[in-house]
């Protein structure tokens, strides 16, 4: 295939937001979205609630630094300041620009953008599409890509990244349909492949394929990944499926409520109730559970989210996705009866180490979005800033990528790879291999929920990392069953367990070293925020022979100083 | 208490074409849980039973559209199908039939060839061409009035999952059909204050197997997983092309039927054709005309006026105020 410009990996909101900039920045460019599902699959689809802003449509007094503010504390401090500012400075034009291009927000009387309260959030600043806001955002990308003409190489799975050390060289992909496996010269590659929340299974609310593809790829080259322990887990997921029901859903008024009938949300967040920071309303839910104060049921315990008050009206106008899941995967219609809940792996604040530019130690590779970490969100990242993420500085990469592409020059890929990718393969097809794929996923997940979940204690840690690197020897004996060349999904789902198996390390040996409760990185051991000993960033890099070192780095502070999180 | 469990048997369509002649039904027997979705039941069969079972899945909630696949004969969502629900509905006791989406050729098993629906879509230009200059981006937002909100907002909840393609009977019969969810994508930018591009889309839209093609079956209706009213949309479609005087063939069979029904309250076959296709046009189905009266299906170029004329004219005069 012909040499690009720029090939971006993943074409949810962040990778389709670089191509849409990249190519109106430069229309001469040759530029490639490469991604394994069609780009409107993408999990950017299933963000519900809305995008953080401060166009001051509803609260006249809300202003650029009260979301800047906002966004550091909900971040436990560890966002970095400067990353935040550029995060909510560029807001207000990137969500009307959005809009102009012809994504449908929810209007106010005037005719403006509708704004919503959202956790954390000191004022109505979140704009939305009902409850559909990720899904129309996705969908409007995806249509002005499509106007641009940019290059999609739908369902084509990434292999490896490619660089000489100092610069990008390109990828290898394989084309699902077919098998092909192919090198794609590149002078500029843009990772943006999403989360690494799926590999807690079936305690995430994440997409089958949010297995953190481009991250594990990054780390096997080479790169630095950052602050991986801090996984945030919502506090709203659906009892028996874990599937997401929006903090749209508290931001519209509904309760929280125990089995005693009471609003517990009063013990740990008076002021705020139910609209606490995530990782709080987390935590506040499983100490009410492990106090008896849940509900029980075969598929475990829960709360009540109670939306009955809202009436009928409110529910299907501004939440009918919320009350379809409930009453798909609960069979309970919020209208008449509370939705059982419990908190579920959500979100990965963690990713590639990058600058404020999206640039990786790696001239010409970048990352933006959840694969990313810059870091806008910290130890925890408030609702409504995740689209935001993937829209500001999915500009921003393709911008950059669009620039530098131009200085640039081609480095090629040695063929050698494409040999090394095919014998890689079909080792996995290997007849004496034994162990199951689906075995060790269910193992993988169980063990991260329990010893690396909303508590975490060094014992529990430290038998997470044996038991991680256990499943991780049995993953070399791992078949794939399936030989055909034609869409092969049980290769593609062994894959992406490599990609979590790998990153759960990373995930689990960080949170063991964190010897410190921040954002949503809870020690019972060490129930209290270091700043002293920890107020600073991971950063992890795999050595030539497999293991992870874990190094720090520095916060960068601004105009907010460390301070006491209370809500 | 343990959950209400029972003995299911899925028939499920298969197809390699690496190695199969030809596709066949497997039947598998699962153990299935009340409130299990279709899709958990094929994770299953997929992690313990045969590993090769070919599908997409992707986001497991309703909202991406990877996974839309006919049970029982009907396309749907297998993330969103309850396996109870569906057992009312089989033909056989406890057999559930999952079948790849129609109208789009199978890459294997239940994996279809969505790249007609992207090609579709790129073709008959399915986005908001922007009435500002790309400078002025995110300057300002529109101002957009809830009443024109509301007319493209149903449109918006569309998820691209093809199960209407997969249902169009047009479709079926030709494959160049724009399709139902093109037009409702059509519509919704068509419809929105903030496009400049209808009418070029709808000269794109009124060429052949375009808007006129569709004959109102209903199924793209009926086969909705959002229960989107896309017939609204192909209607809104043509009655924009009308009121913009686009007198294509479309048009005259349109106006044709319409006067026929208020003239004489039934259908003038042989002239309906005359007026739509215009004269020269139907001399060139000259020999098509001479097999149907050989056969005797032509029909009569008199038609007598029926009774109850009065009331079908109130009753059209009645609709077209409204």
């Amino acid at each position: 295939m012909q040499p690009y410009d720029i090939i971006i990996i993943g074409a949810g909101g962040g990778g389709l937001y670089a191509a849409m900039e990249a190519l109106s920045a430069n229309p001469k460019l040759k530029v490639a979205v490469v991604s394994k599902v069609y780009p409107t699959r993408s999990h950017t689809s299933a963000a519900q609630g809305g995008v953080n802003a401060a166009l001051a449509n509803r609260h006249k007094d809300d202003t650029i630094d009260l979301h800047i503010f906002d966004t550091i504390k909900g971040s436990d401090y560890l966002a970095d300041q400067d990353a935040a500012t550029i995060l909510c400075e560029m807001a207000p034009t990137v969500v009307r620009e959005l809009e102009n291009l012809g994504a449908p927000f929810s209007r106010l009387e005037d005719g403006s953008i509708a704004q919503r309260p959202f956790g954390g959030a000191s004022k109505y600043r979140c704009c939305y599409c009902a409850d559909k806001t990720g899904h129309t955002i996705l969908h409007t990308l995806f249509e002005q890509c499509l106007r641009r003409g940019v290059v999609f190489l739908n369902e084509y799975y990434l292999l490896s990244l490619h660089h000489d050390g100092k610069q990008a060289q390109g990828v290898v992909v394989m084309n699902m349909a077919n098998s092909e496996i192919s090198i794609l010269q590149a002078k500029t590659v843009i990772i943006a492949t999403g989360g690494y929340a799926k590999m807690y299974w079936q305690k995430s609310s994440n997409a089958a394929g949010n297995t953190g593809d481009g991250q594990a790829a990054a780390l096997r080259a080479g790169l630095a990944l950052e602050d991986m322990e801090f996984v945030q887990f919502h506090p709203t997921g659906l009892r028996k499926s874990g599937l997401l029901i929006s903090e749209g859903a508290r931001g519209e008024g509904g309760y929280l409520v125990n089995n005693k009938g009471e609003r517990f949300m009063s013990r740990y967040a008076p002021e705020k109730m139910e609209l606490g920071p995530r990782d709080l309303v987390a935590r506040s839910i499983e100490i009410e559970i492990n106090e008896g104060r849940g509900f029980d049921s075969d598929a475990g315990k829960y709360m009540h989210l109670d939306l009955r008050h809202l009436g009928a009206s409110l529910i299907k106008d501004r939440l009918p996705q919320i009350r379809e899941l409930a009453i798909y995967f609960e069979g309970v219609d919020p209208i008449e009866e509370p939705i059982p809940i419990r908190p579920t792996a959500h979100y990965s604040m963690g990713g590639i180490d990058v600058n404020n530019d999206c640039e990786t130690a790696i001239k010409g590779i970048y990352s933006v979005g959840e694969s990313a970490c810059i870091s806008v969100h910290g130890a925890n990242r408030l609702g409504g800033n995740s689209l935001l993420d993937i829209l500001v500085f999915g500009k921003i990469a393709g911008r950059v990528a669009a620039e530098q592409s131009v200085t640039l020059t081609h480095k090629p890929v040695s063929s050698s790879v494409l040999e090394d990718s095919k014998k890689e393969i079909k080792s996995f097809m290997d007849p004496t291999k034994t162990e199951r794929y689906g075995e060790l996923r269910e193992a993988l997940g169980k063990t991260l929920g329990e010893n690396a979940g909303i508590y975490r204690t060094r014992k529990n840690l430290e038998k997470g990392v044996a038991d991680i690197m256990e499943l991780k020897e049995r993953f070399k004996n791992v078949r794939v069953h399936d030989t055909s060349v034609v869409f092969n999904t049980n290769l593609f789902q062994v894959l992406e367990l490599r990609s979590m198996m790998d990153l759960a390390e990373t995930v689990a040996r960080g949170a063991l070293l964190r010897e410190e409760s921040r954002g949503s990185h809870s020690r019972e051991d060490f129930t209290k925020r270091d700043d002293e000993k920890w107020h600073k960033h991971s950063i992890f890099h795999r050595k030539e022979n497999g293991e992870i070192v874990v190094s720090y780095k520095p916060v960068t502070m601004g105009k907010y100083k460390l301070e006491e999180r209370k809500y | 208490m343990d959950a209400e469990k029972k003995d299911i048997y899925f028939k499920i369509f298969r197809y390699n074409p690496e190695v199969d002649q030809e596709s066949y039904f497997d039947e598998f027997k699962i153990s299935v849980e009340k409130g299990i979705t279709i899709l958990r039941a094929m994770n299953y069969i997929k992690d313990h039973v045969d590993p090769k079972l070919s599908y997409r899945f992707f986001c497991q909630a309703g909202i991406c559209g990877s996974c839309a696949m006919k049970v029982n004969g009907v396309a749907k969502l297998a993330c969103t199908t309850q396996v109870w629900d569906e057992l009312k509905k089989c033909k056989t006791p406890d057999v559930i039939t999952i079948e790849p989406l129609g109208n789009l050729g199978v890459v294997r098993d239940m994996v279809i060839n969505y790249n007609p629906v992207v090609d579709k879509l790129e073709k008959f230009m399915s986005w908001v061409e922007p009435a500002k200059k790309d400078s002025a981006f995110g300057e300002k937002e529109f101002i957009v009035a809830e009443k024109d909100f509301k007319i493209i907002d149903a449109a918006t909840d569309c998820i691209l999952c093809a199960s209407c393609y997969s249902e169009c009977s047009i479709l079926d019969a030709h494959k160049d059909f724009v399709s139902p969810l093109v037009m409702l994508k059509a519509f919704r930018m068509n419809a929105d204050t903030r496009d400049t591009a209808s009418q070029k889309r709808l000269n794109l839209l009124t060429k052949d197997h375009g808007i006129w093609d569709c004959t109102h079956c209903y199924k793209c209706v009926e086969a909705c997983v959002k229960n989107i009213p896309i017939m609204d949309g192909i209607h809104g479609l043509r009655n924009s092309a009308m009121n913009r005087g686009m007198k294509g063939e479309g048009y005259r069979h349109a106006d044709a039927f319409r006067k026929d029904i208020y003239n004489v309250g039934r259908l003038n076959e042989p002239l309906l054709l005359l007026r739509t296709k215009g004269i020269f046009k139907v001399i060139g189905m000259t020999s098509f005309t001479i097999k149907m009266a050989l056969k005797g299906r032509l029909p009569s170029l008199f038609v007598k006026k029926i009774p109850g004329l009065k009331k079908v004219r109130e009753l059209m005069r009645s609709t077209s105020k409204r």
